[in-house]
């Protein structure tokens, strides 16, 4: 059954009890708001593979349209997932590294949709003992925008994998369905202010013993942004590593939305898991919501465990840092560059950690005017 | 050692006291803390308050500093004849006030580098944070505090031991080179070398600079490597005695009680 005949069989049967859908109801992120149908997507994307410092890409790394499958995925919302692979057709490329691939200068894919409507469904292969960091950036003014990311992080590789949202309105759907080999060290990083509505879905399996795995994310939200992520990481392997830490500061009408799903499945012996998700809200009209949840089926674990914490500026810091000449003003807007940039700085090297910085104070900027 | 010419030149050319509380009344929630203080430091001195817990010493350092949270009801502070009572505390910090907090703020995500250069730029202006002038003062400060350069990279205060908060804040007070310095309880939870390396430091960032300090302590360790040139002890708001450093010795020694006899007896 094709992407499209699946979609049309299943496409009404999302339901606001579950967790994923609670809060964004899979009819507001709908191209249409009509869940029937499955609309003509624009023109193409844009899309470029380059080095973040302008210099040459190193060989072995390829961006090519095709196909990839077979690898043991995790499991995915059938609705979302059937939608973007419908729409995005024309639009399926492969991102390749080969084995032992490796780069010092972060890499940076960019994605540019500019149109009314774009899908595009992004294949990842990562070749064993890979070593590289790479940025997925998507920008442009489009009104919808879906990207379904699958593929499988080789054995023994060591990826940095950021994600930003600089999107000047519309809604974005973002579904990562990544599988993690042996051994394998995987941070993956979320860094959004853009897009007027996002609804995301991702989900991480741990498929083979060793791996290690960090979701990260630096949110920022303003005016009447609706930012909602769902993050599942799935231990299907014994002696695995999680860890999710997620930060929203939310401005404005704005609302956010962290939920956590950690699944243990029976025989993942010595897994090691943790979410934590934190939100400081910036307005008395800003709401964020943090919902961790745990299915933990194997009892010879180290730990699996969530937290969460929701509040204001503290006032205590804000005096701290104005007895150290700080405007007010000042003051605030370091505390939640601060608190952004402690997830911010567990996502890649200085180099990549310097270029988010930057990006982040100029949406900061942007925020406080 | 790090004397600031500037700050110097300024205090010592004024006929004004560096700082004059007088007859200061504060309170927090209708709560009265403080029942008319009067203190008065000169240009070059360093004075000391001591008290029981909750007699109104951490208050007394968060109003100067313009804690925002405390109510004054009456009284005057004056920073070389400016009024303090109306600036924010961002504008304190910049006529020249620094407070070393007893509990330091922990500002996990805001590196200590970029804080410090923040933070001088903001009082000192943008050029005093740049340059060799800086990385100088910086690289001598730490030394002499023995701090190793990785701090600059952690967060502020975030995961620091009680004797690298303390030591942190002695080193802003170097970088900021204030007028007056209020160092509350900067030796507790410290052991005798870090009271030696904070004393240190804050001889050589007041000695002979023209600043000014008040140090707030429970105990006299300190005070035998900071001599001050005068004592105050705070009992329930009201300064009750003034005297040389041979008063903290009797404190220590005897505690407060019969200073409380003393004045009941007066009273009498």
């Amino acid at each position: 059954m094709n992407a499209e005949t699946t979609y049309k069989k299943i496409s009404e049967t999302t339901d606001r009890a579950d967790h994923l859908w609670r809060y964004t109801p899979w009819k507001k992120v709908h191209p249409t708001g009509d869940i029937k149908k499955i609309p003509e997507m624009s023109e193409e994307v844009r899309i470029r593979l380059i080095n973040l410092d302008g210099s040459e890409l190193r060989e072995g790394i390829s961006l090519q349209r095709g196909e990839k499958i077979g690898e043991d995925l995790p499991n995915v919302d059938l609705v979302a997932t059937s939608f973007v692979k419908a729409v995005s057709e024309n639009s399926r490329w492969v991102l390749k590294t080969e084995r032992k691939f490796y780069s010092e200068t972060p890499i940076l894919l960019e994605i540019e949709a500019n149109g009314d409507m774009h899908a595009l469904e992004l294949i990842l292969d990562i070749g064993e003992m890979s070593d590289f960091e790479i940025i997925t950036m998507i920008k442009g003014n489009a009104n919808w925008i879906g990207l379904l990311r699958t593929g499988k992080i080789g054995n023994a590789s060591n990826i940095n994998d950021i994600t930003v949202g600089l999107q000047k309105k519309g809604v974005l759907l973002r579904l990562d369905s990544m599988s993690l080999g042996r051994d394998a060290n995987m941070n993956t990083g979320t860094v959004s202010s853009g897009s007027e509505r996002t609804k995301a879905d991702l989900r991480y399996k741990m498929a083979e013993r060793g791996s290690n795995l960090h979701v990260l994310g630096s949110i920022l939200s303003r005016d009447e942004m609706h930012l909602d992520y769902h993050i599942e990481i799935q231990h299907d392997a014994p002696e695995t590593f999680s860890r999710l830490s997620w930060h929203a500061a939310c401005g404005g009408k704005s609302r956010t939305i962290g939920t956590g799903m950690l699944k243990v499945a029976k025989g993942s012996i010595g897994t090691d898991a943790a979410q934590n998700f934190h939100n400081l809200l910036l307005s008395k009209d800003a709401r964020a919501d943090g919902i961790p949840e745990l299915e933990v089926s194997e009892s010879n674990v180290v730990g699996c465990g969530h937290g969460i914490a929701n509040g204001p500026i503290d006032e205590s810091q804000i005096f701290y840092l104005e007895s150290r000449g700080f405007s007010e003003s000042d003051a605030r807007s370091a505390l939640i560059a601060a608190f952004l940039n402690s997830t911010l700085t567990k996502m890649g090297s200085a180099n990549l950690h310097n270029w988010l910085s930057k990006l982040l104070t100029s949406e900061l900027d942007v925020m406080n005017k | 050692m790090f004397k600031s010419d500037d700050i110097c030149t300024q205090v010592m050319q004024s006929k004004e006291p560096l700082l004059e509380i007088k007859n200061l009344h504060a309170g927090i929630d209708g709560n009265v803390i403080l029942n008319g203080i009067d203190i008065e430091i000169g240009p070059g001195e360093i004075h000391a308050i001591m008290g029981r817990n909750g007699s109104g010493k951490t208050t007394t350092a968060n109003i100067v500093m313009g804690h925002p949270d405390f109510d004054v009801e009456d009284g005057e502070i004056k920073l070389m004849g400016n009024d303090l009572l109306d600036l924010e505390p961002w504008e304190r910090a910049k006529e020249g006030v620094f407070l070393s907090f007893q509990y330091p703020q922990a500002v996990p995500g805001l590196q200590v580098g970029n804080f410090l250069k923040k933070s001088v730029a903001s009082i000192k202006g943008d050029e005093a944070a740049k340059g060799k002038n800086f990385r100088e003062l910086l690289k001598k400060s730490m030394k002499e505090l023995n701090m190793p350069s990785s701090f600059l990279s952690r967060y502020v205060n975030d995961g620091f031991s009680g004797g690298e908060k303390k030591r942190f804040e002695i080193l802003q007070m170097m970088l900021l080179q204030p007028k007056l310095a209020i160092l509350d309880e900067t030796d507790s939870g410290l052991d005798i070398d870090g009271i030696r390396t904070v004393a240190t430091g804050i001889n050589s960032s007041i000695r002979g600079t023209g600043s000014g300090a008040l140090i707030i302590t429970h105990y006299s360790r300190i005070l035998d490597y900071v001599k001050p040139d005068k004592i105050h002890v705070l009992i329930d708001g009201k300064i009750v005695a003034t005297g040389d450093s041979t008063l903290a010795t009797d404190l220590e020694e005897n505690g407060y009680d019969w200073l409380e006899e003393k004045i009941k007896g007066g009273d009498e």
